[in-house]
């Protein structure tokens, strides 16, 4: 049939293109071998430096610096109620995490204690924060009456440094959860109703004219164009709002309240045990990179077309 | 497996000569169209007064200097702006919006980058609905995926392919609902040269076996007088029609080497001249 026959070789010349761009197609069998030995030379040694090579580097930076510490901090030449051993510091950390308060202890509960009730507050807060956040951002996004009308208190509260809002809520609410909650929530919110909003904003206008040419309603284009465009905005808005939160926390919990690393923090200072204090900054520190990691684990894994821009 | 070109509409409609046929199926009259710039608080016009009938089964090129509107033109014709003054009809019906009879190849390929390549391609039939059963949509992902040589790449995602490869899945996200207008917005210009030539040649198969009706954009006068039946020569913004040439050289172009005939660079010459003149004339027609 001629059609049928056009068609085989239109087939054949779109596949001359492939080829083309085809760089692993063996040619020569011999070559082949060849270039499969070296590969298979290149993993034994070279592929595993590639995988484990920077963690290495990571693990024995680390170890110097803390060796580094212990000397310096048992030389002397600080005061060790200012600058404790390194040592002293894992141990107390190792120590608060793992055992029961001792009855006799000068500050009721442990380490472990004081962190998951951290954490607590802080995912409350960050959790109501997206809940309001995102959809606020979204709807800023998608519609200019609501982004007219809420945009100068957006930028206005975005400007506002919230740690001078804390005297002001425990005015309000005292020394309880709630007040640490509303700091927290306050904080976070922010990034995340302005990377939504800015996410939707940003929403590649040819992306939306090709759906519509192929027949997208509005709400066609807001489900399967826009929101999976905003999505990274969002991951990215929910990692500043945490990072933000975990600040606000910790200082509420400085201001006032008897529980939290934050009231642990100023405890520790008060006692001058200066082990406990640094093996909670060290936690903090810890814990913020735990949650700066997973995001971008999760926004890898949701947005893998972006991983090409962010590296 | 064959892909059974002449199971498709246009093509059975449109059997024998397609120039002697000259039924219209494009009728712009007196169009005018342009936008509402919400900042400055103004209109532009982007194209004036055009009048231009495209026929069944007809190939024709639109080639201007920058900003003189032809993207506005095949936008004019998709549905996504619509006319100020004067009409546009497809198929004897004014044009409305959007409709699953026209589709679009994007200059930026316009994938959507969190849509594998099948589910690029399949993106039209879930918008439009075309009535068909799942195992139809199926076949014709399979059959469009097939013809433009990306088999084996249906679960690779945009950002993992090259730029032709990125064309190729728009042209087959275009081309599986079968429309009987195929808009292209400068489709190769983002393309190394080699593999454009070999597109070029692939589209002006398919074209000339499906005679599929085109509208192509282009920035080439080679690449307008190798693919298209007629060309548009739009002028500065506001854009018009400054002339509309006749391509009379024998098909299929990419197998002779029509690039060696008299008529050829006759025609290119042509061409050239009337560009020339509006990228020189200067901005004559801001309003
Ligand atoms: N969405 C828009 N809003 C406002 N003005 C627009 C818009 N799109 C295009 N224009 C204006 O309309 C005019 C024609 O634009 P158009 O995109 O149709 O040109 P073009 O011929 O396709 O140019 P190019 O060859 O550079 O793609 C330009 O002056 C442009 O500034
Ligand atoms: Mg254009």
């Amino acid at each position: 049939m001629e059609l049928g026959k056009g068609r085989s070789s239109v087939r054949g010349a779109w596949g001359r293109i492939v080829a083309d761009t085809e760089t692993n197609t063996p040619t020569d069998p011999k070559s082949f071998e060849d270039k499969d030995r070296i590969r298979t030379a290149g993993f034994s040694v070279g592929g595993l430096w590639d995988q484990y090579g920077s963690h290495v580097v990571t693990v024995v930076n680390l170890i110097c610096f803390f060796i580094l510490w212990e000397v310096f901090a048992r030389s002397g030449v600080v005061n060790k109620v200012f600058f404790p051993t390194a040592s002293g510091m894992f141990g107390t950390l190792w120590e608060g995490l793992t055992r029961s308060a001792p009855p006799d202890a000068i500050i009721s509960g442990q380490i472990i204690d004081h962190l998951l009730y951290t954490l607590r507050t802080l995912s409350i807060g960050v959790t109501l924060a997206c809940l309001l956040g995102v959809p606020a951002g979204l709807l800023m996004g998608g519609n200019r009456y609501v982004e007219k009308i809420l945009s100068p208190y957006v930028w206005g509260m975005a400007s506002l440094p919230r740690i001078a809002l804390v005297p002001l809520f425990i005015l309000f609410m005292g020394f309880t959860v709630k007040m640490q909650i509303t700091i927290v929530t306050l904080s976070a919110l922010f990034p995340i109703v302005i990377n939504a909003w800015a996410g939707v904003k940003t929403t590649e206008k040819s992306l939306i004219a090709a759906a519509k040419v192929f027949g997208a309603s509005r709400t066609n284009i807001y489900v399967h164009v826009v929101l999976p465009y905003t999505l990274p905005f969002i991951i990215a808005g929910i990692q500043q709002g945490i990072g933000r939160g975990m600040v606000a926390v910790i200082i509420a919990e400085i201001f006032g309240g008897s529980n939290g690393l934050g009231f642990l923090i100023t405890r520790a200072a008060d006692t001058f045990n200066s082990e406990l204090m640094y093996a909670v900054l060290l936690l903090l520190v810890i814990i913020s990179l735990s949650f700066i990691k997973i995001t971008r684990m999760i926004e890898i894994y949701i947005a893998p077309w972006r991983q090409q821009v962010v590296m | 497996m064959f892909l059974d070109v002449t199971g498709r509409d246009d093509a059975s409609t449109n059997s024998g000569d397609h120039r002697g046929a000259q039924q219209p199926l494009i009728v712009a009259k007196n169009m005018t169209v342009g936008y509402k710039l919400h900042r400055e608080r103004k209109l532009l016009t982007a194209l004036r007064d055009i009048t231009l009938t495209v026929n069944r089964g007809e190939f024709v090129c639109l080639l201007g200097p920058s900003g003189c509107g032809k993207t506005t033109f095949i936008n004019a014709i998709s549905g996504i702006v619509l006319p100020w003054e004067g009409t546009i009809e497809v198929d004897g019906a004014p044009v409305t919006g959007p409709g699953p009879d026209r589709a679009m190849v994007f200059q930026d390929y316009a994938l959507m980058p969190w849509r594998t390549v099948e589910s690029n391609i399949r993106m039209p039939f879930e918008f439009q609905k075309l009535g068909m059963s799942k195992q139809q949509i199926d076949e014709r992902v399979e059959r469009y995926l097939d013809l433009v040589e990306l088999k084996g790449f249906e679960k690779s995602y945009p950002y993992e392919l090259s730029g032709g490869m990125r064309q190729r899945v728009g042209i087959a996200r275009a081309l599986a609902t079968e429309p009987t207008i195929l808009l292209a917005d400068e489709p190769f210009a983002a393309i190394d040269a080699m593999t454009r030539e070999a597109m070029q040649s692939e589209l002006e198969r398919f074209v000339t076996k499906t005679r599929q009706t085109v509208v192509f954009i282009t920035h080439s006068i080679d690449e307008a007088i190798t693919l298209g039946d007629r060309i548009v020569v739009i002028s500065r913004r506001p854009g018009r029609i400054k002339e509309v040439l006749d391509v009379n050289l024998p098909r299929p172009r990419f197998d002779q080497d029509v690039k060696s005939l008299p008529a050829y660079s006759e025609l290119r010459e042509r061409i050239w001249s009337l560009v020339k003149d509006e990228a020189l004339s200067g901005a004559h027609g801001e309003e």
